[in-house]
């Protein structure tokens, strides 16, 4: 699944985050989006999403114009920087929740969640609060989250930041070995360019 | 503080409950309960009626309230418009009108082939209690990040999916809450009830009332009456339990938005159905046999006088601010002082119990507690203000409560070490702290008091009714110059409570 980025514009409070920006990323390639604060890198993620409205410009996945389609519809996974993990549901629940949002099996839900929670490695922590995970541990539940309903490209807002030296390298080595397994699209913003090269295939910077 | 300190200066709060409420409760329950054959007082026509009715009205009205109730709660709590604290106030404002005044606005706006049904209460308790929702549900939804509304809709949630699977679970403890208080609310529904009820419509309090005043059963009444009690106390522990919804486990990162299509919807309906009752309240009380009329205001305020109306209005009117000003004299400095000394969590469960006791068993535990020596107070003046102060003390101890516990304990420190006393740091640092929580509780109070209706309906004397008694015999009158009357009296009522909260606790509603 390709996404192409084509002439979007974006401005808010009157001050313009983005003109006219444009890009392309290939089916199952990981592109790294490296800018300093401000810049509008979230912005560009949000307005994937479909979370913001662009002023101008459009964005194609798979080459559908998807420009007007709600987020819910949009089949676009997104990582938040703060994980925004449902703190009323357990690991399993939170993963599971696109899939039920989806009204798939009970059956089809239980065997995809054990599939992602392995391959992130939190299977023994399926029941457990995700209140009490450590920083890596919720990173990757925010992650496994996302990739659940197999997502036609997957959105990631600064996925390593906040996490100590050892766990960010040690999870940024996971994360390119996760999304080159599960073949996703992805799109990832970052301000460090050393995790944009240990994770991503491509990097474009952004002022 | 010393121990004799913090003694006394609980010590009003607990013999106002205990004089107003505890003495009375055990009294009956201790005369009446061991001599009465309690089946025999269920299989009494009409009680066990009155028991289902109770039940099944308190549940649909609670029901019903949380279904409508939760729409406004949302927009009030994610939207910023022009009008957002007006519609806080017309919203909210309800709860603390007289009851007895509602059942009226409900009797000017409903068609007269709805007067005496089921809809006409459920209406009106919907009316009433949806502030309850609102203040519960609507903080909690505040503080839900939004972050975590996108996260769900990024895994392809549509906004009833985001409704039922992120914001409802969220809310849970909290609607729970204000179900539980809705319930009791309207299982102990009296003044609307009295208005707008019919034959068939009588709730357990309607029956207490009919079996001690109209009967002379009290003995039945008394057993209804703490049969009501037991069934209140059961509501409130749940609802105790379901406090403290999980405010710190939700992000706070939100900023209130502009108005979408189905929101503004929702705001031109809520900001229709609250204003409805009210304009057709002042309509009808400028209303007599289909022509314009000021005669309803004339006869409340002694201009004009009406053969056989043997009402005096404008007396019952000063009756009614008199308690009220009594009543606040009483539950505001005695409520302060049980909170601000004594931090002792027994006392704030006990000066609670008037409020776990509806006010007609209040009124009935009263009426036959204090009529014989050597306790015979009930021609006292001061009894009805005690038993308003009663019913608003546990109010002004939260309001005290709540912002008594975030006042830093380093503040009073730092006027210790520089030389304050115990009584002047409470004076000096406190006390000007506490302002906002006085104006809440005067308000609260002198609300409380004038609408109050249950307990006042046993204690009232023919030469001191007050404005809600008066109004409850101008409707059980025929013609139309009592109803308009009746309709100009509630309407006063109405202003009157509103503005004093409104203008008091205006901080609430900015």
């Amino acid at each position: 699944m390709s996404l192409s980025i084509r002439h979007l514009s974006f401005s808010y409070n009157e001050r313009e985050l983005l003109n006219n920006f444009s890009l392309e990323v290939a089916s199952g390639q990981t592109m790294a989006i490296v800018g300093p604060s401000g810049s509008g890198k979230s912005t560009l993620l949000r307005l994937t999403a479909g979370l913001l409205v662009a002023r101008q410009g459009e964005i194609l996945i798979n080459g559908i114009n998807v420009s007007a389609t709600p987020t819910h519809l949009r089949s676009v996974g997104l990582v938040f920087q703060d994980n925004q993990l449902f703190t009323h549901l357990n690991v399993f629940n939170n993963v599971a929740f696109g899939l039920k949002m989806a009204h798939q099996s009970r059956s089809a839900i239980a065997a995809r969640c054990e599939e992602l929670l392995n391959l992130v490695g939190l299977t023994e922590h399926s029941q457990q609060s995700v209140s009490t995970l450590s920083g890596g541990q919720a990173k990757r539940v925010a992650l496994a989250r996302a990739l659940a309903p197999k997502p036609q490209v997957l959105l990631l807002d600064e996925p390593l930041t906040g996490l100590d030296d050892e766990l960010h390298d040690r999870l940024a080595t996971d994360l390119r070995q996760i999304l080159q397994t599960s073949k996703t699209t992805a799109l990832l913003v970052t301000h460090d360019l050393a995790e944009a090269r240990t994770i991503a295939d491509a990097i474009t910077h952004i002022q | 503080m010393s121990k004799l300190w913090t003694r006394l200066a609980s010590a009003p709060a607990l013999v106002v409950v205990a004089v107003s409420t505890a003495i009375p409760l055990l009294a009956i329950s201790i005369q009446h309960i061991a001599s009465v054959d309690i089946f025999a007082v269920w299989q009494r026509p009409g009680v066990a009626e009155a028991l289902f009715f109770s039940l099944w009205q308190g549940m649909l009205s609670t029901v019903l309230t949380l279904a409508f109730g939760l729409f406004p709660t949302w927009v009030l709590a994610r939207y910023q418009f022009a009008g957002r604290s007006i519609l806080v106030a017309l919203v909210t404002v309800p709860f603390v009108l007289p009851t007895i005044a509602v059942g009226a606005a409900f009797l000017a706006v409903l068609p007269t082939s709805l007067h005496r049904t089921t809809w006409a209460i459920l209406l009106a308790h919907i009316f009433f209690n949806i502030s309850v929702v609102v203040r519960t549900v609507g903080p909690l939804w505040r503080s839900v990040d939004q972050g975590l509304i996108e996260s769900a809709q990024t895994l392809g949630a549509s906004p009833a999916q985001v409704y039922r699977h992120l914001l409802l679970p969220i809310a849970r403890p909290a609607i729970i809450s204000a179900g539980s208080l809705i319930f009791v609310m309207c299982f102990t529904s009296y003044g609307i009830i009295r208005i707008l009820g019919g034959p068939g419509l009588a709730t357990l309090d309607i029956e207490i009332y009919r079996r001690a005043v109209q009967l002379g059963d009290i003995s039945g009444a008394t057993v209804l009456g703490i049969t009501q009690t037991f069934c209140i106390a059961c509501a409130f522990a749940w609802w105790s339990r379901s406090q403290g919804a999980q405010f710190s486990k939700i992000g706070d990162r939100n900023s209130a938005r502009a108005l979408n299509r189905s929101s503004r919807i929702i705001v031109f309906l809520t900001a229709a159905a609250f204003t409805a009752p009210l304009g057709a309240l002042i309509f009808s009380s400028l209303h007599t046999r289909d022509s314009w009329s000021l005669t309803g205001w004339k006869v409340l305020f002694g201009l004009q006088d009406i053969r056989g109306l043997d009402i005096d209005l404008p007396s019952s009117l000063a009756t009614s601010l008199v308690y009220a000003l009594a009543a606040t004299a009483i539950a505001v400095p005695v409520g302060m002082a049980a909170t601000a000394f004594a931090r002792r969590h027994w006392i704030h469960t006990a000066v609670v119990l008037p409020l776990s006791t509806s006010p007609v068993v209040l009124g009935l535990a009263i009426l036959i507690t204090y009529d014989r020596a050597p306790f015979d107070f009930r021609s006292s003046r001061l009894l009805i203000p005690l038993v308003h102060a009663a019913i608003a003390l546990p109010f002004v101890m939260r309001a005290t409560i709540a912002i008594g516990n975030v006042i830093p304990s380093d503040l009073r420190h730092a006027a210790a070490t520089l030389g304050a006393s115990p009584w002047r740091r409470w004076l000096n640092i406190d006390l000007p702290l506490l302002r906002p929580a006085l104006a809440t509780g005067v308000a609260f109070s002198l609300a409380m008091s004038l609408g109050e209706f249950g307990a006042t309906s046993f204690l009232t004397r023919r030469d001191s009714s007050t404005l809600p008694i008066s109004i409850a015999n101008l409707f059980s009158r025929a013609g139309d110059i009592p109803r308009s009357t009746g309709m100009a009296a509630a309407t006063l009522l109405i202003f009157i409570t509103g503005l004093l909260v409104v203008s008091v606790d205006r901080r609430s509603y900015s």
